[in-house]
């Protein structure tokens, strides 16, 4: 429908401005068809994501997902669990900032 | 993360949020604003993993464009479903 088109069109924007990153990273061009094809890839992957999630929170009785539910999603691999766990630390200790600010 | 106003190096996150309401069986379900955060760096990862390992293997072709062939050769190993020994090489791209 028109929303998953106006979606679809934002993650094709964002794929392409972090392609451009990895291009001049690694010193390579990317062509239009795949930046397309990884847009389209990461559309599809976030179905499977999504669905974890769900399933994940549901499985824990809540309806809201949460970071705990994101890190089960990383789990396959150490190095993205690492990665995630991180960011998520970072995460709170921001939010416990922001309280401490009130 | 690196700042607060809705993006998280890449994917907004308000889009995140509609990416997954998008595919949610149940309505109910909602996406606390950390884990929408959170989403947005696992996604940036996975494109950036996505793009390197394409770059790579174009490289490994001899070759200064990456086309989609590039993009299929690395794809099975990419997609989180292939396997518990999957190797992300992201140490690189630490924020």
């Amino acid at each position: 429908g028109a929303l998953s088109g106006r979606l679809k069109a934002a993650v094709h924007y964002t794929v392409g401005c972090l392609c451009q990153e990895v291009a001049e990273d690694k010193d390579v061009e990317f062509s239009k068809q795949s930046i397309a094809a990884i847009s389209e890839i990461t559309f599809r992957q976030c179905e499977i994501f999504a669905k974890d999630l769900e399933m994940f929170a549901r499985h824990a009785k809540r309806t809201t997902v949460n970071t705990e539910d994101v890190k089960l999603l990383a789990r396959r691999s150490n190095s993205l669990l690492k990665y995630i766990t991180q960011k998520s630390e970072e995460l709170a200790s921001t939010n416990m900032e922001q309280k401490e600010k009130k | 993360m690196e700042e607060r106003d809705g993006r998280a190096g890449g994917f907004r996150k308000d889009t995140v949020e509609r990416l997954l309401r998008l595919h949610f069986q149940d309505g109910r379900i909602r996406v606390s604003a950390d884990a929408q955060l959170l989403m947005a760096e696992l996604l940036k990862v996975f494109v950036r993993e996505a793009a390197a390992r394409a770059a790579r293997q174009a490289r490994a072709e001899d070759l200064n464009k990456v086309d989609t062939d590039q993009l299929e050769k690395v794809l099975p190993q990419l997609v989180c479903n292939s396997g518990p020994e999957l190797q992300w090489e992201q140490d690189e791209y630490v924020c």
